[in-house]
C-alpha cells in the first residue's frame, strides 16, 4: 500500500513545512506522461522508507498558490523538505537510483536523533577549520608586507592552538561514530 | 537463482510492448523491463493522429495505456526496474537488473529514445525555469506569454500547435532552411496566426536572471544577431537512442543506435533490436510497433530452432 500524502495549497504548511522527518513533495498534473513515470517509484519508497521519511504529491492545477510560490515552470519537479526548509529538488522523470541516492542524501545530512545531528555539526565545524587553515597557511606562503608579515605571528600561534582544538573535534566525532556503530 | 524466462524485453514503449504481445500470445514465458512508465516516449505527444485504428486521433498517453492493456492480457509479466548489466552470449543470456537477475533465451531490446539537448549556454542553468524538453507538461506554465521551440520538425510543430493554446506568441526557430515537419503539420501551423517561423536561425545562449528571459539568435544566412524576448524554450531538436547501457555489449553505429539485419537480429544470435533504438529507424509509433512484432516473430523461430 503506497503511503503518499495527497497535498493541497491548505494542507502544505502543515504536512510539510511542519513535518518532523524528512518529506518530497512532487509536483504533478494529470496530463503529464513523465509524471505518472515517477509515481510507482515513489509509491514504492513510500512504503520502504514509512516512519523515516515522507513523500507526498501536490497536483498543480488544483493548487495554484504552492505551484507559484515554489515557482514550478517544469514538472514533474520533486523538492525535497527538511525543518520546514526546501534543501534539494529534482527535475524530471529520473531513474529510481538517483531519487534512492537523494532521499539517503536528505537522511544523512538531516538527521532525526540527537547523535546524528551532533555529528552533522560536528563534522562541518571541523571541516570549516580545515578549510580556513589551509587557506591562512598558503596566505602565509604567499605574504610579503612586512607589517601584515608582524601581525601573522601571533594569527599563527592562534591557528596552531585551533588546529589541536580541530584534532580534539575530531577526535570526539571519532568516539561518536564509534558509540553508534 | 536467477528466474528464468524464455524471453525478455527490455523496454516498455510501443516496440517492447508490441513484440511483448507478440511472443506472449506464442505461449513463450515473457518478462519485459521498463525503468519508468510503461508507454514510452509517445506518451509525450498530446494527441497521435498517424497510428492507423484511430482516424479521430488518440493521446500519446493513452495510446500507451491500451497497448500496456493488450500486451498484459496474455501473460506477459512487467517489472519495473533498471537494467545493470547485460551477458548476451550464445545460449543462455543473463540480465541483470536492480531488482534482481534473470535468464533468457532471447533478448529484445527496445530501450527507445530520449531527447537531445541544444548543448549551448543557459540550457543547464535555466533548465525547469524555462527551459523545458515537454510542451503537454509545461505549457500551462506559460499562459499570455511569449514562447518559442527549438526545432521544425514533427515534435517541434505540435508542440508549437499545442503552445498556441496557452502562449501568447510561439516562435519556431529550425536552423535548416526548411521546416522538416509533414506538410499537414505545417499547414496547421502556418494557420496559427500565434505561430511564427525563423528558419536558418541558430539560438546561442539562452539568457535570464533566475528564469528564462530571451534568446540570443544568428541568422546563419547573414550572421546577423539579435534578441528574442521569451519566458520559456522548448527544445525538440530530435531524439538520441538509449543505450549507453550497451556500450561494449552490442556493435553500436556512429549515433549509439544497435545495428540490426532486416529480421531485427544484431550480431549476437538470439539478441533483437526493435524500435527507436534500431539503426536507420524512422522513429514513429507505428514502425517501432512494427519493428517490434517482427522481433518476436523472429525470437519465436530462433527459440524454437
Amino acid at each position: 500500500m503506497s503511503k503518499i500524502v495527497q497535498i493541497t495549497d491548505q494542507n502544505f504548511e502543515e504536512e510539510v513545512l511542519r513535518s518532523d522527518i524528512p518529506t518530497e513533495v512532487d509536483f504533478w498534473a494529470p496530463w503529464c506522461g513523465p509524471c505518472r513515470m515517477v509515481i510507482p517509484i515513489y509509491e514504492k519508497l513510500s512504503e520502504e522508507y514509512e516512519g523515516r521519511f515522507k513523500f507526498c504529491m501536490i497536483n498543480v492545477d488544483e493548487n495554484q498558490q504552492m505551484a507559484t510560490k515554489y515557482q514550478i515552470m517544469s514538472i514533474p519537479m520533486q523538492k525535497y523538505f527538511a525543518n520546514g526548509e526546501n534543501v534539494d529538488e529534482i527535475l524530471g522523470a529520473v531513474p529510481e537510483d538517483t531519487i534512492r541516492t537523494m532521499v539517503e542524501s536528505i537522511l544523512s545530512r538531516f538527521p532525526a536523533d540527537e547523535a546524528g545531528r551532533l555529528k552533522v555539526l560536528l563534522t562541518s565545524w571541523v571541516e570549516h577549520n580545515k578549510e580556513h587553515s589551509e587557506k591562512f597557511s598558503k596566505w602565509v606562503d604567499k605574504a610579503s608586507n612586512p607589517e601584515v608579515n608582524q601581525i601573522y605571528s601571533s594569527v599563527l600561534r592562534a591557528a596552531q592552538e585551533m588546529g589541536k582544538a580541530n584534532e580534539r573535534l575530531s577526535q570526539a566525532l571519532t568516539e561518536l561514530d564509534g558509540e553508534n556503530k | 537463482m536467477n528466474k528464468e524466462y524464455q524471453v525478455v524485453i527490455i523496454g516498455g514503449g510501443p516496440a517492447g510492448l508490441s513484440a511483448g504481445l507478440y511472443t506472449s500470445r506464442a505461449r513463450l514465458s515473457t518478462l519485459l523491463i521498463e525503468r519508468g512508465l510503461v508507454g514510452g516516449l509517445i506518451t509525450e505527444t498530446e494527441l497521435v493522429e498517424n497510428y492507423p485504428g484511430f482516424p479521430e486521433g488518440i493521446s500519446g498517453l493513452e495510446l500507451g495505456q491500451l497497448m500496456h492493456q493488450q500486451a498484459t492480457k496474455y501473460g506477459l509479466e512487467i517489472l519495473l526496474a533498471e537494467i545493470t548489466g547485460l551477458e548476451l552470449k550464445q545460449g543462455q543470456k543473463i540480465i541483470k537488473t536492480t531488482e534482481g537477475n534473470f535468464t533468457a533465451k532471447a533478448v529484445i531490446i527496445a530501450s527507445g529514445s530520449e531527447r537531445l539537448k541544444l548543448g549551448v549556454p543557459g540550457e543547464k542553468e535555466f533548465a525547469g525555469k524555462g527551459v523545458s524538453y515537454c510542451a503537454t507538461c509545461d505549457a500551462a506554465f506559460f499562459r499570455e506569454l511569449p514562447v518559442a521551440v527549438a526545432g521544425g520538425g514533427d515534435v517541434g510543430i505540435t508542440e508549437a500547435l499545442h503552445l498556441a493554446k496557452f502562449a501568447s506568441k510561439v516562435t519556431v526557430i529550425e536552423l535548416l532552411p526548411k521546416l522538416g515537419a509533414s506538410r499537414i503539420l505545417q499547414e496547421r501551423a502556418a494557420a496559427e496566426p500565434k505561430i511564427e517561423f525563423r528558419l536558418n536561425t541558430r539560438i546561442e545562449e539562452i539568457e535570464g536572471e533566475e528564469v528564462v528571459k530571451g534568446l540570443r539568435l544568428r541568422r546563419v544566412t547573414t550572421g546577423e544577431k539579435y534578441t528574442l524576448d521569451v519566458a520559456a524554450l522548448f527544445v525538440s531538436i530530435g531524439i538520441k537512442p538509449n543505450t549507453a547501457y550497451l556500450k561494449g555489449v552490442l556493435p553500436l553505429d556512429a549515433a549509439g543506435a544497435v545495428i540490426t539485419n532486416d529480421k531485427m537480429e544484431t550480431e549476437v544470435p538470439g539478441t533483437f533490436a526493435a524500435g527507436d533504438v534500431r539503426h536507420n529507424s524512422a522513429q514513429q509509433a507505428i514502425t517501432a510497433a512494427g519493428d517490434g512484432a517482427t522481433a518476436a516473430i523472429y525470437a519465436e523461430k530462433f527459440i524454437s530452432e
